[in-house]
């Protein structure tokens, strides 16, 4: 039987850095990936959405979890994401997480198809039992059209695997539901302008694309909540956060800001895959001014000033 | 039966079962909060089934949470009477339609054979549920016979939630016993199953929601006595318990609720039952089926097995003769083979308890050997009334003998017991037969045969064989209800009705 993974931390969605054609620039990875490790967040995520999974084959995206693995080198947890519109391609992912001795996977929605909550469950165990590994939920009805709803939790519960839930829907009656009705699925805050609820609502664990860049603002979040339960210092630290938040959720430019933040801190990301395109100047600079406001207010306060 | 299918088609069905594994609360499967198993064995083979959820007081609470809401919104509780009956007589249905697979659970699970799972425990479980449920609106309140200003009702409400603490021995049947009553009584319960069997608990919940019975009333937390019975049995906004199990554990659940919120507590508890055969019995054959189904049914693994034979000593060499012929035929061995009438003892743990009592100096009249570390050979015993055989509850297929001149010195013998579950006493004699039936203290005698009652008869015992209440008939009913009084007043003359 699988170990139960217990998910205290911040969790990174990491960034797949591109050359101008679209290929993928592996010593840049290699350096984002250690500079994860080396700044204190507590798990990766290979294969989100962050990492731009929507334009990356089912080969491609196998091999960038085998590399990441390789390069963490057991220095910290992995997590595979299998979200995919074709269930065939879930499951190989899954497989594929499970042959590389991936620490969990991550299950979504498949988007577009708008399953039923019967249909997402069944899907859920499909991909599940392709891996028999710990299984982080991901709820994002914003990108995938469903929730998944009470019959869901209910149903996937038949899988001693399934063990947290990324939510990121925004609905602060979920947080409350996931609280008080599934106490045993792990809460992790996947919304991140509601973190400080999250964290209210014991949730222990965060997965923030921001951490790319801010790893040390988010896990002092973290640390100031989930561990001293210093809300005081945490609402501090997350009203500090908030402008980024706007720009990064209301700008409809998301990967494209964390990959500019991930330049910002003298990494190499490139441009984002089609359909997207990388910041123009003025986005650039309001990103800047922004990070830069942050991490100095941040300071003074993990400081104590 | 004639339906039995073949050893092969058994094992053929077993490699199928889809084992459920988490605990069920508030309607839906889930793993312990803390992630913990713990594995169930199945004790013919020594293989793990399943690693099932080991759930802890956090799990207890939450389903005690659960179970409370469900309770005071009356989704369930303040159904109409036939409401309930109507969803529980579906819910019977769904366990017949399921028969076969749960049979084949409860033989994995627990080492009883196939054959008295499908001819004893998976319909008597069915029979159990329907009687209750169509006993619910057949149960009339009262109004009492007070003066012409008063009238004062006697009704009957449900306790609220309740903790169900099942035994390893019947995991389904003991679970309909105290399920059925309960939820026709409008109660919601928090079962624990016990940690050697859970896993028909497990699939029975499943099969309750999908007969109606709504989410949070039917919740089942698997796990250790320490871990879930004793918070259930501390728990403050736990009503009431019903036990069934062991006289040492029956015994702490009265002190949690001492210690705690003063909960009702209904215990049902061991026995040392004797089959008392006096020289007039009639056709010895039949008194040796009886004696001999009472001692090894169950592998003897049965709180009311006749494990104590009292018998005179005119007629002993004769009967002891005629048992030793019968217990040659309950052949033990693989418990999915329907030939078998004696399968594998619960866990190695209880095998090794069982095993140190055949450590004996006593005179072995048949069998006392252990096979494979889990099975026990049906055993006959000429043992000493002082000694641990004749005393303690062995829980196996052993069947201790004692000899006796006379019909006072049986019934001295037959109450020399600290338990009183169950007796039988064998004669030809009306007189004597009632006369024992009345002097010996247990809660159910039967003369000239070995049995228990049925649905329509209580069942629990005397002494330190029971406390508090009756399993089985409407009485069963009364241990999930509490009596209320309405009293009003309907004088017209204000000085009288407050004087």
């Amino acid at each position: 039987m699988t170990p139960r993974l217990t998910f205290e931390g911040i969790y990174t969605p990491a960034v797949t850095p591109y050359d101008t054609d679209g290929n993928v620039v592996w010593d840049a990875l290699e350096k984002v990936i250690d500079h994860l490790v080396a700044s204190g967040v507590h798990g990766v995520i290979s294969g989100g959405s962050t990492g731009e999974n929507y334009t990356q084959t089912v080969e491609e995206r196998l091999e960038l979890a085998l590399f990441t693995k390789d390069k963490l080198a057991g220095r910290l947890p992995l997590i595979v994401g299998t979200g995919t519109m074709r269930t065939p391609d879930s499951i190989a992912l899954a497989e594929g997480a499970a042959k590389m001795d991936a620490e969990a996977i991550l299950v979504a929605t498949p988007p577009y198809a708008v399953p039923t909550e019967r249909e997402n469950a069944l899907n859920v165990l499909t991909i599940d039992r392709a891996a028999d590994l710990p299984v982080m939920l991901y709820n994002y009805p914003g990108r995938m059209g469903v929730n998944m709803g009470e019959e869901f939790l209910d149903r996937v519960g038949r899988s001693r695997n399934v063990c947290a839930i990324k939510e990121s829907s925004g609905d602060i009656n979920r947080v409350h539901l996931l609280a008080r009705d599934y106490p045993h699925i792990q809460m992790s805050c996947g919304m991140d302008d509601q973190a400080l609820e999250f964290f209210a609502w014991g949730a222990r664990s965060w997965v923030c694309a921001g951490s790319n860049f801010l790893p040390e603002e988010h896990v002092a979040l973290y640390k100031a909540c989930a561990v001293e339960g210093d809300f005081t210092k945490g609402r501090k630290i997350m009203s500090a956060m908030m402008p980024l938040m706007r720009v990064l959720e209301q700008g409809g430019k998301f990967i494209q800001c964390v990959k500019h933040g991930v330049e910002m801190s003298g990494l190499y990301a490139g441009p984002p895959r089609p359909p997207l395109k990388a910041l123009n100047k003025d986005d650039k600079r309001q990103l800047e001014q922004v990070v830069r406001v942050l991490k100095s207010t941040i300071a003074d306060i993990t400081a104590g000033a | 039966m004639t339906d039995l299918l073949t050893r092969d088609e058994y094992k053929a069905l077993a490699t199928k079962l889809t084992l459920p594994v988490n605990a069920f609360i508030d309607g839906s499967y889930r793993p312990a909060q803390s992630g913990k198993t713990f594995s169930s064995v199945n004790p013919a083979t020594g293989e793990t089934l399943a690693d099932i959820a080991a759930c802890g007081s956090e799990d207890v609470d939450f389903a005690v949470i659960k179970a409370r809401e469900a309770f005071e919104d009356g989704r369930w509780s303040k159904l109409p009477p036939g409401d309930r009956k109507d969803v529980l007589i579906r819910f019977a249905k769904l366990i017949t339609r399921n028969r076969r697979e749960l049979a084949v659970m409860e033989s994995l699970d627990s080492g009883k054979t196939i054959f008295d799972c499908e001819t004893v425990d998976v319909p008597e479980t069915i029979h159990c549920l329907k009687w209750h449920a169509e006993a619910i609106d057949k149960i009339y309140d009262q109004v009492s016979p007070a003066s012409d200003d008063h009238i004062a009702m006697i009704v009957r409400e449900p306790v609220g939630v309740v903790g169900l603490v099942l035994p390893w021995n019947f995991p389904l049947l003991m679970l309909a016993w105290k399920i059925g009553p309960a939820l026709a009584a409008g109660c919601s319960v928090i079962v624990k199953p016990a940690e050697e069997t859970s896993l028909t608990a497990l699939r029975l919940a499943e099969l309750a929601m999908e007969a109606g019975i709504p989410r949070g009333v039917f919740n089942v937390v698997p796990g250790t006595g320490p871990e879930v019975g004793e918070p259930l049995g501390r728990h403050m906004d736990v009503d009431m318990v019903s036990f069934t199990g062991s006289t040492e554990t029956g015994r702490r659940f009265l002190h949690y609720a001492a210690d705690s919120n003063l909960k009702e507590v209904v215990l049902e508890m061991g026995g040392k039952n004797p089959s008392v055969v006096l020289r007039d019995a009639e056709n010895l054959d039949r008194v040796a089926a009886h004696v001999v189904n009472g001692a090894f049914w169950n592998m003897g693994e049965n709180c009311s097995a006749s494990s104590r034979l009292i018998v005179e000593e005119e007629i002993k060499d004769a009967l002891m003769e005629r048992i030793l012929a019968h217990a040659r035929e309950w052949t033990l061995g693989d418990p999915l083979d329907p030939e078998h009438r004696v399968g594998a003892l619960v866990s190695s743990a209880h095998f090794q308890k069982v095993c140190s009592y055949l450590e004996t100096d006593a005179d072995v009249l048949m069998g006392g050997k252990s096979h494979d570390g889990a099975y026990v050979e049906p055993t006959v015993l000429e043992v000493d009334a002082s000694s641990a055989l004749a005393r303690e509850e062995i829980f196996g297929p052993v069947l201790s003998v004692l000899t006796v001149r006379g019909f006072d010195e049986a019934i001295a013998m037959a109450n020399a017991t600290d338990y009183g579950l169950a007796a039988s006493i064998f004669t030809s004699n009306t007189k004597k037969a009632l006369r024992g039936a009345r002097a010996i203290r247990a809660g159910t005698v039967t003369v000239n045969c070995f049995g228990e009652g049925d649905i329509t008869t209580p069942f629990g015992g005397y002494k330190q064989s029971g406390f508090g209440g009756r399993d089985n008939s409407l009485s069963a009913h009364d241990q999930y209800t509490q009596l209320k009084t309405i009293w009003v007043d309907l004088s017209d003359d204000e000085d009288e009705a407050v004087g």
